[in-house]
């Protein structure tokens, strides 16, 4: 078999136990890897509560890793998320992925729940547990440095092991596995790291045609104004959108009551680099090295992150928010959320929390004292507890991230119809919508956007399979990245075929989240964007969405997704239906 | 989606790529639809109702060549593999179907072949494009193989003369009816550009009208900036020349923002090459015949590079333009144009099109593209007449 290693490391942390086991080829054939691997090995498992020993955590790398195909370094993983309650998965990249492939594995799969803190590490010759009662307590990086003998790492932190509604879990380099709070599943599960090591290669079937598709992807990157443009994600990382949001007016501010932040210039991508040395890095692999980091090599923040911790709680002070970054990485938060609580939190007592503030919350959250024992549950519980549930700015409890759905409507329907909840990066309608890749739409119309969202959804599902970055989609396509699949493995992929397996999976996630309750209730925006405009400005209004047009356009995307008026299957047993 | 399949009919009635009672365009949102020419539009339907995408155009293009590349293509060919940077970059290649493999429906194959690719060709039906998410880009698509099979016929016909049992009466027609004489004159110019805003966005809007109107490049394919102070007014990437109303990105010439992340993706070509020559106007454009001579060289034999698009090193000339290799974007094109313009006003990229400069305004850097165009054609016709005498 080539790309594939066809094996899976089976973990009981209950019985202590490691085994390595076959995954039969149809299965990764019909679901490549990453996040549909993931998600297929839930089949059995969807029901149970994200803390009961026996759900699954799943790591899972992709037929692509290990070779040099352009930014597919990378591994998904996957559970049931206790923030949302839904299916979740997260792409992560670093070396960690790389090396597990290089162990010999497409997956780990890790159920149980151990008595003691335990690492677990993987190299070829011995899959082991070892007991981690010194390391538990401390943050990321000393974590990570204690075992860095061991290969890559992963690890959570304080957040994790406290059992945080989003807690990360965090790659060695800095990267992160976010949004969800599957930190809390591997903290639940009494584990603090696992190890890769490995010097496997993947095999190529078709070495000619691989570097023939590999120069193809290249010469679209280069071609790219988004990625290797002088003003893109190569020079600037990915606040390079911190302006041009700005001017769009559409930048979440102060819990999304408005839509522009006039100090939001501070935390541009130009000033991170000016004020901070920025200088390139990235995910293992990578060509577009997207993210920056200071001259002393610490990670700088995303886009995400600076606006989250900038605007939306109105602050404009960069280093307080790149301090506030660094404290999420060492505690293991998620940014996003950590900082969409906090502004939650803020706007329902009636002042938001200035830089000194933030913090002493986020290590309040991290260990749970005081009021981040509340704030550790996640906006929506924090507005409900608080008695204002319509200041959490969140879709299936998940905190939305820096686009404002006033400002762009694919974005609006693509945050209820994700799987995860409130999530920029399933349809990630902004790539058209304001980055006019690869064509512009109207991001204040909903005309087509069901359809387009749909096909998005089905596309970004087989590039979080393959595992790739979404990035690379700002230039590549799935023709590009079908070709080098195929030059991997030796077995035909392209587009069409590519997003018929990114519908499976999508699917069979929103097949697993209606048989957990979920239906087309869950699928709405908070009231806030129904019923008060954005910031106008530079010749740009922005009104609140129409409800009507929106129901409208989703009711479309059922009937386009062949789902009832609910949302929902009827009594159609689509597990039933596939491989 | 209908105003948008009557708009995108039209543009290819107004660019003269498709015949007029041979367009059909399908689309879908929660239902299927298709509008235009009865045949071709159940085509359309039938393929697109078999695909994961939004709009597809079926038409038959108004020059013949796209059958001719297929006849003139070996027996066991399935697609023809163009050289010119867009076809390379974006297309990779084009598959085709031959009449004689088209038993019944060929809706289920079209959609095999379209499940790979963006536009594929069946001999004696047309040209048949995808749009995955809008049906602007079922158009583009369309546009991208109705140049590509224009570039690649053009070259083969130089190369290998005729070959095919009328084929010399039909490019006989092209030349003399199909092309139509093009010029400057008539058009009006702001004479020398201020540093106001809105001036400067309504002369790029027509500037852009102007290439498309006059046939001198297909709409979406080209870019063009206006440096005005501290600023670079430069059209967006994926913009629509005839269409540049709110696509211009005013671009910081220092980067303090980066706003400009949407700009076209020769936004450094473009900087570099106002920082070298003073200019105060940048045109832009894939003219056809440029690329085809661009790709010609006398040297092809002996050259040991392979890759000339992107690494030959020889500065060319026709008729007094220079001709340097390099990639879009980020790419090599960026560093060579620069240098070799200021000389001449204009510099044609191999395979790919033409930059000029204006100093004053977009007059000069009009009449030079289409100065260099019309050098390009007649010397096409010149080399081509020798071969066939
Ligand atoms: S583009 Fe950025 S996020 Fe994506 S793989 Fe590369 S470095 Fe990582
Ligand atoms: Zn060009
Ligand atoms: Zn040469």
């Amino acid at each position: 078999m080539f790309g594939w290693t066809g094996k899976l490391l089976h973990v009981d942390l209950t019985r202590g136990t490691c085994e390595r086991r076959e995954i039969p080829s149809e299965i990764l054939h019909a679901y490549l890897g990453g996040r549909g691997l993931g998600v297929r090995l839930m089949r059995d498992y969807f029901r149970l509560g994200p803390f009961e020993p026996d759900m699954p955590l799943i790591f899972a790398v992709g037929p692509l890793c290990g070779t040099n195909s352009p930014t597919a370094a990378r591994l998904a993983c996957v559970s049931r998320s206790p923030l949302t309650g839904t299916i979740y998965d997260c792409s992560a990249g670093g070396r960690f992925a790389w090396r597990l492939k290089a162990a010999g594995l497409d997956a780990l799969f890790i159920t149980g729940k151990s008595p003691h803190p335990v690492v677990l590490c993987i190299d070829p010759v011995r899959d082991e547990l070892h007991p981690a009662q010194s390391l538990w307590g401390k943050g990321v990086k000393e974590t990570v440095a204690a075992l860095k003998e061991r290969g890559s790492v992963t690890a959570i932190g304080p957040a994790g092991e406290n059992g945080v509604l989003f807690a990360n879990i965090m790659m060695g380099e800095g990267n992160s596995i976010g949004r969800g709070g599957l930190g809390a599943v591997m903290g639940a599960k009494g584990l603090k790291a696992v190890t890769a090591q490995g010097d496997g290669v993947t095999g190529i079937a078709d070495r000619e045609r691989f570097d023939a598709a590999r120069a193809d992807v290249m010469r679209l990157f280069l071609a790219s104004p988004v990625i290797f443009g002088e003003l893109g994600i190569a020079e600037y990382g990915t606040p390079a959108l911190v302006d041009l949001m700005a001017q769009r007016r559409m930048a979440p501010t102060e819990n999304f009551r408005s839509t522009f932040f006039a100090g939001s210039g501070n935390y541009s991508g130009p000033a991170i680099r000016k004020e901070c040395g920025a200088r390139k890095e990235g995910c293992y692999g990578c060509p577009i090295q997207c993210k920056k980091a200071s001259a002393a090599g610490e990670p700088l923040p995303e886009y995400e992150t600076v606006n989250h911790f900038g605007a939306l709680n109105g602050i404009s002070d960069l280093h307080a928010i790149v301090r506030a970054n660094t404290m999420c990485n060492e505690l293991g938060l998620d940014t996003i959320s950590a900082a969409a609580t906090l502004s939650a939190f803020g706007e329902a007592r009636g002042r938001f929390p200035d830089a000194a503030e933030v913090a002493s919350l986020l290590a309040d959250i991290a260990y749970r004292h005081d009021q981040g024992e509340l704030l550790s549950l996640g906006s929506r519980r924090v507005g409900e507890v608080l008695g204002k549930p319509e200041l959490s700015m969140s879709v299936k409890s998940l905190e939305l991230p820096a686009y404002d759905p006033r400002g762009a409507y694919g974005m609006a329907l693509a945050y209820v119809t994700s799987n995860r909840g409130g999530c920029h990066l399933r349809a990630y309608p902004i790539s058209h919508e304001i980055l006019r890749k690869p064509v512009p739409t109207d991001r204040f119309s909903f005309s087509g956007k069901a359809r387009i969202i749909k096909i998005a959804e089905d596309v970004n599902a087989a590039v979080d399979s393959l595992v790739a970055c979404k990035f690379a989609f700002f230039g590549a396509t799935l023709e590009e990245y079908g070709e080098l699949l195929s030059a991997v493995t030796g077995v035909e992929y392209g587009p069409e075929s590519l997003k018929a397996i990114g519908e499976r999976i999508y699917l069979t996630e929103r097949f697993y989240n209606c048989g957990n309750g979920f239906d087309r209730s869950h699928d709405t925006l908070p009231r806030r964007f129904f019923e008060e405009a954005g910031s106008a400005g530079e010749g740009i209004d922005v009104p609140p969405i129409d409800r009507a047009r929106f129901d409208e356009e989703l009711q479309k995307y059922y009937r386009i997704r062949g789902l009832d008026e609910d949302g929902g299957f009827g009594d159609r047993d689509l597990l039933g239906e596939l491989p | 989606m209908r105003d948008q399949i009557s708009k995108y009919t039209g543009k290819l009635l107004a660019d003269r790529s498709a015949c007029a009672d041979g367009i059909a365009f399908a689309a879908q949102d929660d239902a299927l639809i298709t509008a235009g020419a009865p045949d071709l539009a159940a085509l359309a339907g039938g393929t697109l109702s078999r695909l994961n995408s939004l709009a597809l155009v079926a038409a038959r293009p108004s020059l013949p060549f796209a059958d001719f590349l297929i006849a003139r293509a070996g027996e066991g060919e399935e697609c023809i593999v163009p050289q010119d940077t867009e076809t390379r970059t974006f297309l990779h290649d084009i598959p085709f179907l031959r009449k004689k493999d088209l038993a019944g429906d060929p809706a289920p194959v079209l959609a095999r072949l379209l499940g790979n690719r963006k536009g594929v060709i069946v001999e004696g039906i047309g040209i048949v494009a995808v749009g995955a998410i809008t049906v602007e880009q079922a158009f583009i698509n369309y546009s991208s193989v109705f140049h590509s099979t224009f570039v690649k016929y053009l070259q083969d016909l130089l190369a290998d003369g005729f070959r095919l049992p009328g084929e010399r009466e039909a490019f006989e027609a092209f030349r003399r009816q199909w092309l139509r004489p093009l010029f400057a004159e008539g058009l009006d110019f702001a004479g020398a550009l201020s540093l106001d805003k809105n001036g400067i966005l309504a002369e790029i809007e027509r500037v852009g009208r102007y290439t498309v109107e006059r046939g001198l490049v297909d709409s979406f394919f080209g870019n063009i900036s206006v440096s005005a102070g501290e600023l670079i007014y430069i059209s967006q990437t994926a913009a629509s020349l005839d269409e540049l109303k709110g696509c211009i990105d005013p671009v910081p010439a220092d980067n303090s923002s980066t706003t400009g992340i949407t700009a076209s993706s020769e936004l450094l070509a473009h900087r570099k090459i106002y920082e070298q020559t003073g200019a105060r106007v940048i045109l832009h454009g894939h003219p056809k015949f440029s690329v085809v001579m661009s790709m010609l060289c006398d040297r092809k034999r002996e050259c040991a590079i392979k890759d000339c698009w992107k690494e030959c090193p020889h500065v060319r000339d026709l008729g007094g333009t220079p001709v340097v290799a390099g990639e879009i974007g980020a790419g090599g094109l960026a560093k060579r144009v620069p240098p070799v313009i200021g000389a001449s006003g204009s510099a044609i990229v191999y395979g790919h099109g033409v930059f000029t400069l204006g100093r004053q305004g977009f007059g000069e850097a009009f009449a030079a593209m289409v100065d260099v165009e019309n050098f390009c054609r007649e010397e096409y016709f010149r080399q081509l007449d020798i071969t066939k005498a």
